[in-house]
């Protein structure tokens, strides 16, 4: 992207949010056009305002399969699609933040892999719907804080051994996720429930599930971009962002619990999507720059942008879970980033 | 503004006590350095005065309030801190990193407004930085991002200024640009400044007040006059030094004590005459070949004397920054009278070292050889006034016969 461009974008980030904003809203239009069925998007648009709160009353309500398909089987879908996509792409934008290194995001650091290891525990174990977000969470909690433990050497987080770290943790997950897989009951409904975590996917997405989440990732969100401030200054070092002013453990602490709490909740609902948080913050920071208050927003809307898109794809492609076509995107872009930062001191 | 106590403190990183009861006030507007060996606490006591680590015994105060009872935030609206070096991995502006400094004064939510763009300009301003403001970090030479930095630090309007070895990364001329900035701040504006030198005479030169730790404890605190004595460095330091006064501004400096070296009978002895770092390598590469090399005049803070002083040769010094003195002339006379070999090196001629080259015109005789390093560019290195450099230049140079070698690595095949 060409310098000016960019300038222009950071001196005008209004304007640029609202187009985000828009473009958010036909690709939602658009993938709800997309499945076995074939509905024109002019089509789609009706039913989805007629459906909308305060100006449905303003257009013809619908009735039929297709407005059943739309309300029933595909909004509910890309809604969740978004809020998966923006919360994982926050997640990892505050984890490369408070890591200090754009190698960071919940996937990378097994997090991801620890909330679907605790949401096949509560499967397995049968709790109701509600509670999976929370064994999600402690469980993608409780390896977020062995992972930052092991990655720290003599007081400071070594990056190298911090990637080490988060790889062994998500052999360690992913081994306990097909350990329960093998040994819970026979009936195929629930190995491919248990299955379709470990590949991550959006197929079968309720109504329920985007209601749950959705206050979730505003929560999450805001916690972190109420600290955008205060992830600037990390930037420049913990310590130089203590002296002025950061209280740089608390800071740490709440942005490890709420980007763990944003990639769990999600984990829950649909499984494991990798790379999502990391490429997304990378591409937020090519366009916007790498300050935090606009970073955060800018992540968000990429996020839930590129999530829906991939879904969209996956649909096309025959219904294969979406979590294998961001692999596929993601992990070349992970090699193109070790690359790059081959040789250099700190990463 | 901002009064400074530490009341015998003690503390350090885990179970490792690196402090062990240190006392010591600085007064509004104090200009305090503090040196000693590594090792000895001086970067721990820059985070115990900030908060970075809390004392395990006794107390700081700032304003007669104990440190732990003053928040994080009201800390950094007073005291700013310069580290050794700052390391950013994400492109940052210039422009952005310097107005993290407002961040002490501003809300979770609030931008920086006209005020604090104003503030930030200035620093820039100051620091010499402006002109590349909207630079990524990322693309700053060492030198440069610690300008930014301490950009960043007068942009939180302190009162009190610490500084961890801060102008270690830079060249002479920065350092001495960097450290007339805080004079002149500390003088106009009484900016309070604590800086941590590992330098003895940029500390002897601009500090007001000298604080040497030793093993984590004060070994002397006063003026500088007071604490850098022969009997204190040798018995922190460990060496033989001399204390000198400038001459002009009667501010000390320290130089290694003159070494005579006893030339055996037949030894070829090569003097140097050089500066500025114009030698690269060849005093080590002479030395390493068996040569007894001397050099002079050179003044205090010089590269080439750093070299000099670490290769254990014999060398002229003068105070830092100042002129060539009678007595220094003369002792560089008989050295280039006692070689057999004279280089006369590619460095700036300037008012204050010309008369290096007059004792080259006086002391070398028919039968020393004389090697001139010369890229053919006098008239671009001379700043003295008339010319007079290129003139006593050509003077010397007309007239005998001598060897011209474009580098310095030419002589190495000469010889």
């Amino acid at each position: 992207m060409k310098d000016n461009t960019r300038n222009s974008i950071r001196k005008k980030p209004k304007s640029f949010f609202f187009i985000l904003f828009f473009l958010l809203l036909i690709v939602i239009v658009y993938s709800a056009t997309v499945g076995p069925v074939d509905i024109p998007f002019r089509k789609v648009l009706s039913i989805i305002l007629s459906e909308a709160p305060i100006v449905g009353r303003w257009f013809p309500t619908y009735e039929g399969t297709d407005r059943t398909i739309i309300v029933n089987l595909r909004l509910p879908r890309i809604l969740l699609g978004v809020i998966v996509g923006s919360s994982l792409a926050v997640s990892g934008t505050s984890m490369q933040g408070i890591f200090k290194n754009p190698l960071a995001s919940p996937f990378i650091l097994g997090v991801s892999a620890g909330g679907g290891m605790g949401a096949a525990v509560g499967i397995y174990i049968g709790i109701s719907y509600y509670l999976l977000p929370l064994f999600a969470f402690v469980a993608a909690l409780g390896t977020v804080i062995l992972v930052f433990a092991l990655g720290r050497v003599r007081g400071k987080t070594d990056i190298a051994t911090l990637l080490l770290a988060g790889l062994a943790m998500n052999f360690l997950m992913s081994g306990l996720t097909n350990y329960i897989r093998y040994i819970s009951p026979p009936e195929k409904e629930f190995h491919l429930r248990i299955l379709a975590f470990m590949f991550g996917t959006l197929n079968g997405s309720i109504w329920r599930e985007a209601i749950i989440s959705l206050p979730i990732m505003l929560i999450g969100i805001g916690l972190v971009f109420a600290y955008s401030k205060d992830l600037n200054l990390f930037q420049i070092g913990e310590e130089s962002a203590m002296q002025l002013g950061v209280e740089v453990e608390r800071t740490k602490m709440i942005q490890l619990f709420t980007s763990s709490l944003l990639a769990a909740t999600m984990v829950a609902f649909t499984g494991v999507i990798g790379f999502v948080g990391l490429m997304m913050p990378h591409a937020a920071r090519l366009v916007v720059g790498p300050e935090h208050k606009k970073l955060i927003p800018t992540s968000a809307l990429f996020g839930g942008i590129f999530l829906v898109i991939c879904d969209t794809i996956a649909r096309m492609l025959g219904e294969i879970p979406v979590g294998i076509v961001t692999v596929l995107l993601g992990s070349p872009f992970f090699i193109y980033l070790l690359v790059r930062n081959r040789g250099e001191t700190g990463w | 503004m901002v009064e400074l106590e530490v009341d015998s403190l003690v503390t350090g990183y885990q179970e490792k006590k690196i402090l062990k009861d240190i006392s010591f006030e600085a007064k509004k507007g104090e200009f305090l350095g503090i040196i000693g060996p590594n090792g000895s606490g001086k970067s721990t006591l820059i985070r115990a005065l900030t908060k970075v680590i809390s004392p395990w015994n006794g107390s700081v105060k700032y304003d007669k309030k104990i440190i732990e009872k003053i928040s994080r935030n009201e800390i950094a609206k007073k005291v700013s801190v310069v580290p050794q070096d700052t390391f950013i991995n994400f492109p940052f502006t210039v422009q952005d990193v310097v107005l993290m400094g407002r961040s002490p004064y501003l809300g979770r939510f609030e931008n920086p407004d006209k005020k604090d763009i104003k503030v930030a300009k200035e620093a820039m301003q100051v620091t010499n930085t402006l002109r590349f403001e909207d630079r990524s970090v990322r693309k700053l030479s060492g030198g440069e991002l610690q300008r930014v930095v301490l950009a960043r630090a007068f942009t939180q309007e302190p009162e009190l200024l610490l500084l961890d070895e801060a102008t270690s990364q830079l060249d002479i001329g920065h350092k001495k640009e960097v450290m007339d900035t805080l004079k002149e701040k500390n003088e106009k504006e009484n900016l309070g400044i604590i800086s941590v030198h590992h330098n003895l005479n940029l500390a002897a030169r601009y500090c007001k007040k000298i604080l040497l730790l030793d093993e984590g404890k004060k070994h002397a605190y006063g003026e500088p006059k007071e604490v850098l004595t022969n009997s204190h460095l040798r018995a922190v330091y460990g060496v033989e030094a001399e204390v000198h006064e400038h001459p002009k501004d009667g501010s000390l400096y320290v130089s290694p004590v003159d070494k005579k070296i006893d030339t055996e009978k037949g030894e070829e002895t090569i003097h140097v005459v050089c500066g500025g770092g114009s030698t690269d390598t060849l005093l080590k590469n002479l030395v390493e070949k068996g040569y007894q090399v001397t050099t002079g005049v050179l003044n205090v803070m010089d590269s080439d004397l750093e070299k000099a002083d670490f290769l254990d040769i014999e060398v002229v010094t003068e105070a830092p920054f100042s002129s060539i003195t009678h007595e220094s002339y003369k002792k560089n006379l008989e050295l280039i009278e006692k070689a057999n070999v004279v280089v006369v090196t590619d460095f700036p001629v300037g008012e204050g070292n010309i008369r290096n080259l007059e004792a080259v015109k006086e002391g070398v005789t028919t039968d020393t050889e004389l090697i001139l390093v010369d890229k053919g560019n006098i008239d671009k290195r001379d700043f003295t006034e008339g010319n007079r450099g290129t003139k006593l230049y050509n003077e010397i140079f007309r007239k005998k016969d001598i060897k011209k070698v474009d580098s310095t690595e030419e002589i190495k095949r000469l010889l």
